[in-house]
C-alpha cells in the first residue's frame, strides 16, 4: 500500500471517531474535526468551482465560442456585491440566473408534477383490481390524497369545523402516517452512514499495523477531552476569542 | 426551606435513559453483527427487480446516462447500489454504453472510488470505449436541460480534460435522444425531481431512480405516475448485489440494518409502554 494511501485511511479513521463522538459529548477533538471538513468541504469547492470555469468556459471560448464571454461578463458582474457603491449592478446576473432557472423548472413543472400526478391517481381503480388488497390500497391512496387536499384548504374556515371535522382529521391521520414513514426512512438512511464508516473502520483501518493499539489511545484521550474544562487538570480553558466576549 | 424527595417509578427511569447509554447499546447492535454476520434472508423487492429487468432488457449498443449525483454523507449509502448496478451494466455480454456525469460537486471523486471497487477490467470493459465520466456540470437543472439538448455544446472534455472527441464511446452521441436510460444516484431532492422535468417530460427518457431512504417518499409518486420506472433506496443494494452475484457491501449491511431496527422497534415499544403505564397510573398529563 502506498503512503500516501496509508496517509489518508488513518486521517479518515481518526476523523471517522473524532466525529462521531459527539453523540456522547461535545469535545475538542469533535471541534478539530469539524473545523477542518468546513475547510476541506469550502477547499474542495473552490477547486471543482475553478476547474469547471476553466472546462465548460474558457476552453470553448479560446476555441472561438464568443458567446462565452457573456457569461464570463455576468460572472465578474457578480462580484460588484462586494462593492458599496456598485453593489447593484451584481443584480443583472442575479436576474438571469434566476430567469434561466425558473423558466426551465417552470416549462416541465405543470404537466410532470401537477396533471402526470393529478392522472395517475384518477386513472386508480378500486375494484376488480387483482390481488384485493390492491384495490384497498387504491382505495386508500384516493381519499388520503383526496382529504389532504381538502385539509388545505383555507379560504372557508369553516368546513373545517362541525360535521365536517372529520374529513381533516381522516387527512392529519393520513398526514402522520406519511411522515412517520419519513422518519423511518430516515433512521435506515442514517444508519447506513454509520454502518459505511463502521465498516470502514473494521475492514479497512484496523487491519493496519498500529490500527489496534491507536484505537484504545484514541478512546482514552476522547473520554479525557470529554470531562469539563473545570475538573480536568489541563487544559483548564481555552482563551476566549473576540466574538465570545 | 423543606425538601421533597419523591421516588421515580421504573416508568420514570425508563424515560429518563442518557442517551449516550442508548447510543452505546446502538453501537453494540451495530458491531455484533459486522463481527459474526446473522445471514437474514434478502428477499428481492418489485422495484428492485424492476430495476434489473430494465438494464437487461436493453438492446446491444444502448447507451445509458448515469448522474453520479451524491456526496461523501451518502456514499456509505448509494455507493454499493451504484457499484451493484455497473457490475450489472458491464457483465451484459451484449456491450452497452455507461456515460457519466455528476450534478454534485464530489461525484468524479465517488465515481472514481467506485471504479476502483468495480475494477471494469476484469469484464473487459474499457474508459473511453465502453464508459466515460464527463465530469460535474454545475448548475442543477440548467446542466440537466443543457446537456438534454446538446450535449456537446454544454461539455467538451471528459472529466479530465480530455477532449471528448478522442473516445470512441461519444460517437453518436449528441442529446437526450441518443440515450436509451437514464439512471440517477442522489442526495438531492432537486436532482432526482429535476431529471422528471427536464428528462423524462420533455424526451421520455426511461428513468431509474437511487435516492438515499429518506427520499423516497418523495419520489414514490413519480414512479406512481410511471415518470420513473424503479424508484429504490441505497439501501436495496444488498437485494441488487444478490440479483447480479456480486456480494458486497449491500449484503453485508443487510444485517447490521435489521438487527438495529428491531432496536429501534425496542426502545419505541418500551417508549409507549412507559408513556401508558404513567398515563394509566396518573403521573402523565
Amino acid at each position: 500500500m502506498e503512503f500516501a494511501e496509508l496517509l489518508q485511511i488513518w486521517f479518515a479513521a481518526l476523523f471517522t471517531v473524532w466525529i462521531y463522538s459527539i453523540a456522547f459529548r461535545d469535545n475538542l477533538f469533535f471541534k478539530f474535526a469539524e473545523h477542518t471538513f468546513v475547510g476541506a468541504a469550502a477547499g474542495h469547492s473552490i477547486v471543482y468551482g475553478v476547474d469547471n470555469v476553466r472546462r465548460l468556459g474558457w476552453t470553448p471560448l479560446v476555441q472561438g465560442q464568443l458567446i462565452y464571454l457573456v457569461a464570463f461578463i455576468l460572472g465578474i458582474m457578480l462580484y460588484t456585491r462586494y462593492h458599496s457603491q456598485h453593489f447593484w449592478i451584481s443584480r443583472f446576473p442575479v436576474s438571469v440566473m434566476a430567469g434561466v432557472g425558473l423558466g426551465l423548472s417552470l416549462r416541465a413543472t405543470v404537466t410532470s408534477e401537477f396533471i402526470a400526478q393529478i392522472l395517475s391517481t384518477a386513472q386508480m381503480k378500486v375494484l376488480g383490481v387483482s390481488p384485493w388488497c390492491a384495490g384497498l390500497y387504491n382505495l386508500l391512496f384516493i381519499v388520503i390524497t383526496v382529504t389532504v387536499v381538502y385539509y388545505f384548504v383555507f379560504t372557508f374556515p369553516r368546513i373545517h369545523a362541525g360535521r365536517l371535522n372529520w374529513i381533516s382529521r381522516i387527512a392529519r391521520y393520513g398526514m402522520m402516517a406519511a411522515f412517520g414513514y419519513s422518519f423511518a426512512n430516515t433512521i435506515l438512511s442514517r444508519f447506513q452512514m454509520i454502518f459505511g464508516r463502521l465498516d470502514f473502520l473494521m475492514n479497512s483501518w484496523l487491519p493496519l499495523s498500529g490500527a489496534v493499539i491507536a484505537l484504545p489511545i484514541v478512546l482514552v484521550l476522547l473520554a479525557y477531552a470529554m470531562i469539563p474544562a473545570s475538573r480536568r487538570p489541563w487544559p483548564k480553558q481555552l482563551a476566549a476569542t473576540p466574538s465570545d466576549d | 426551606m423543606t425538601t421533597t424527595t419523591q421516588k421515580k417509578s421504573i416508568w420514570d427511569r425508563l424515560e429518563a435513559v442518557p442517551r449516550e447509554a442508548l447510543y452505546a447499546l446502538l453501537l453494540i447492535f451495530f458491531i455484533i453483527p459486522m463481527v459474526n454476520p446473522i445471514g437474514f434472508p434478502v428477499p428481492i423487492s418489485d422495484e428492485v427487480r424492476r430495476w434489473y429487468n430494465t438494464i437487461d432488457a436493453l438492446p446491444s449498443g444502448s447507451a445509458i446516462m448515469i448522474d453520479f449525483g451524491y456526496s461523501g454523507g451518502g456514499e456509505p449509502e448509494l455507493g454499493p447500489m451504484a457499484v451493484a448496478v455497473y457490475h450489472h451494466i458491464f457483465s451484459r455480454k451484449a456491450g452497452l454504453k455507461a456515460i457519466c456525469m455528476s450534478t454534485s460537486i464530489e461525484g468524479p471523486l465517488l465515481w472514481d472510488k467506485a471504479m476502483a471497487e468495480v475494477n471494469p477490467s476484469r469484464y473487459g470493459a474499457n474508459y473511453g470505449k465502453d464508459y466515460i465520466h464527463i465530469g460535474y456540470i454545475s448548475g442543477g437543472e440548467i446542466a440537466m436541460a443543457s446537456i438534454g439538448k446538446d450535449l456537446r455544446a454544454a461539455v467538451s472534455t471528459d472529466y479530465k480534460g480530455v477532449s471528448l472527441d478522442t473516445f470512441s464511446i461519444m460517437q453518436g452521441i449528441a442529446n437526450a435522444g441518443s440515450f436509451q436510460l437514464l439512471i440517477c444516484y442522489t442526495t438531492g431532492g432537486d436532482q432526482s425531481e429535476g431529471w422528471v422535468r427536464q428528462w423524462y417530460t420533455p424526451y421520455k427518457t426511461p428513468y431509474l431512480c437511487s435516492v438515499l431512504a429518506m427520499m423516497v417518499p418523495t419520489m414514490l409518486p413519480y414512479q406512481k405516475a410511471g415518470q420513473i420506472i424503479s424508484v429504490t433506496s441505497g439501501a436495496q443494494a444488498g437485494q441488487m448485489e444478490v440479483l447480479v452475484k456480486v456480494p458486497a457491501r449491500g449484503i453485508k449491511s443487510a444485517d447490521v440494518i435489521t438487527m438495529t431496527h428491531l432496536l429501534v422497534v425496542g426502545f419505541i415499544v418500551l417508549g409507549n409502554i412507559a408513556y401508558y403505564a404513567k398515563k394509566f397510573s396518573g403521573g402523565s398529563k
